[in-house]
């Protein structure tokens, strides 16, 4: 790894949770507030995150297993926040 | 009050002391970056860094005891059993550590052989602290072991919260017996050396900063046993599934088996996934109380750590995580940026929000506000971000000049330090390191006062806990 793929590659990796951790936090404000619009945003932001991914994939020197699994990663990423969401949503519904 | 409660808040205090000891030897730790020959032969480097660090170790675990001695009676309806002697420990362990700071700063260091190990110091990073002193902290937990155990025995009641600390207490004693190993190859040395790093503070002490969260959660907003317990449950899930083999990011570079490498990729990259979880629930849990809550800092305190946590130990840890990226970042001031945050968002935070529950407790007022924990939230969260972003920018600079250009000579080493990219993170540091300092001040010094009177709003609905 050269001394710029090496920077260049762990920025990306940091903005790809980054970005990630922003799509959880503005897709439940969203749901918190009834603002479609702050999840529709929160959902631009995992965009950013599986581009990153991308970017990870298809620009840097790092091994198709790493490659291959920070893919799958962003992929789970999108389901994290509604399932959550989801099952928060029954735990206080049941509690009530 | 029970007993158990006034030992709490001693040991509250003893914790916010010895956080201000490590605060003291942080910044002087941070000064001898930009001159090297401060103190020079008076007062060593490795010295100041030891009382950081091992203070950091110590006033989170005075703080974690202080939390349970605090919950525990209320939790199980009775008083502590064996109540005598947790306070008797509690003596124990503060003398202790007073004259082991008192060896560490006029003895400093010692030949090596059995007497410095015993009385001097065990030359292991996090647990220098010499023999004795680890037996004495033996004791303590062992005597606290017990307090929790025959509480939970003599009450006839065991809630979900009570087993998961019971099962937990067998690692809490178990792995930190590690602290004594004694092995001269430096790679099985370190082997087992981050099974007390990783497991018994990231592992094991994940689980009861969780406990204590669990109460946390349930006092301040009201949020439900069942749910908490849930959401525990899901923790522990997760620390034994993901948490344990994540251990493999530290047996990089150290002389272990090359499997590690992937072991150590693979489960490290799979802790955001949880993190990202958490980032929801907290919002969802901010926004279904509406900030209804009798104690607002430590409602704040503990939402930061939500999200800090996810920062400091999913953004900042997964930049470096992977093998390939960790050959140059490993050891550098990269890796001091991630371990200031991550433990910061991790237990620094949940602690806090502790003192303010029991502040809120000894002065008997109904509903904490005011604007001083502000300062003091608002000066520690920007001196910790700032801080860690300059030693990311130093770190960086290490990884870039010193171990990718340069190969990680000694020459590659000298020339980095005193790379400008690298200096200028250093003195950003200081800068950020005072700031973080005023604040612990303001912390101290608003725990410390009468609360401010404030009227609590119309939409508080939480009923605290009466006060006495």
């Amino acid at each position: 790894m050269t001394a710029d793929a090496l920077l260049g590659t762990a920025l990306l990796m940091g903005l790809l949770v980054l970005a990630g951790g922003s799509y959880a936090g503005l897709y439940a404000l969203g749901r918190v507030r009834s603002r479609p619009a702050m999840v529709w945003v929160g959902q631009l932001c995992w965009l950013v995150a599986f581009g990153c991914a991308v970017l990870l994939a298809v620009a840097t020197p790092l091994d198709f297993g790493w490659k291959l699994l920070l893919l799958v990663s962003a992929i789970v990423y999108v389901v994290i926040p509604p399932i959550t969401w989801r099952y928060l949503e029954r735990l206080h519904i049941d509690e009530s | 009050m029970y007993r158990s409660q006034k030992l709490a808040i001693r040991y509250c205090i003893a914790a916010m002391t010895f956080f201000g000891v490590m605060v003291l030897f942080g910044v002087l730790s941070a000064l001898y970056y930009i001159y090297p020959t401060m103190l020079f032969e008076t007062f060593h480097f490795s010295t100041s860094k030891i009382l950081h660090i091992d203070t950091l170790i110590i006033w989170l675990l005075m703080g974690f005891l202080g939390a349970i001695y605090w919950y525990l009676p209320k939790e199980l309806g009775r008083e502590i059993v064996g109540i005598r002697l947790a306070e008797i420990t509690f003596w124990v362990f503060v003398v202790s550590v007073l004259i082991v700071a008192g060896v560490f700063i006029f003895v400093q260091y010692g030949q090596a052989n059995e007497f410095s190990m015993w009385f001097i110091n065990q030359g292991r990073k996090y647990v220098e602290a010499p023999r004795w002193a680890a037996i004495g902290i033996t004791a303590v937990l062992l005597v606290f072991s017990y307090n929790v155990i025959a509480t939970a025995v003599k009450a006839e009641k065991i809630t979900g919260i009570v087993w998961v600390l019971m099962i937990d207490l067998v690692p809490l004693v178990g792995v930190y017996l590690d602290a004594f190993d004694n092995n001269t190859n430096m790679s099985v040395d370190l082997y087992w050396w981050w099974w007390l790093v990783h497991m018994w503070v990231e592992s094991t002490w994940e689980v009861l900063i969780g406990v204590i969260m669990a109460w946390v959660l349930m006092d301040i907003m009201g949020t439900s046993r069942r749910i908490v317990e849930s959401w525990l449950y899901i923790e522990v899930m997760l620390v034994l599934g993901a948490g344990i083999l994540g251990l493999g990011h530290h047996y990089f570079w150290i002389g272990t088996p090359q499997y590690w490498l992937s072991i150590g990729g693979f489960f490290s990259a799979l802790e955001p996934l949880p993190l990202l979880g958490m980032v929801v629930h907290a919002v969802y849990d901010a926004g279904m109380h509406r900030m209804r809550t009798h104690n607002r800092p430590a409602y704040i305190w503990i939402t930061t750590e939500a999200f800090l946590n996810f920062i400091g130990a999913g953004v900042w840890g997964f930049m470096m995580t992977l093998p390939q990226i960790n050959l140059f970042s490993h050891g550098t001031q990269w890796t001091v940026s991630h371990g200031h945050f991550a433990f910061y968002g991790a237990y620094v935070c949940g602690m806090i929000s502790v003192f303010y529950v029991v502040k809120q407790r000894t002065s008997g007022v109904n509903f904490l506000d005011g604007q001083r924990w502000k300062w003091a939230y608002g000066l520690l969260n920007l001196g910790m971000v700032g801080m860690v972003m300059a030693l990311l920018l130093s770190g960086m600079a290490q990884a870039f000049y010193e171990r990718a250009i340069g190969g990680s000579t000694l020459m590659a080493f000298t020339a980095a330090a005193e790379n400008p990219w690298f200096l200028s993170g250093m003195y950003a540091r200081i800068g950020f390191g005072a700031i973080f300092a005023a604040g612990y001040l303001m912390l101290a010094y608003d725990l410390l006062v009468k609360p401010e009177k404030v009227q609590m709003p119309a939409v508080q609905n939480i009923q605290p806990e009466a006060a006495e």
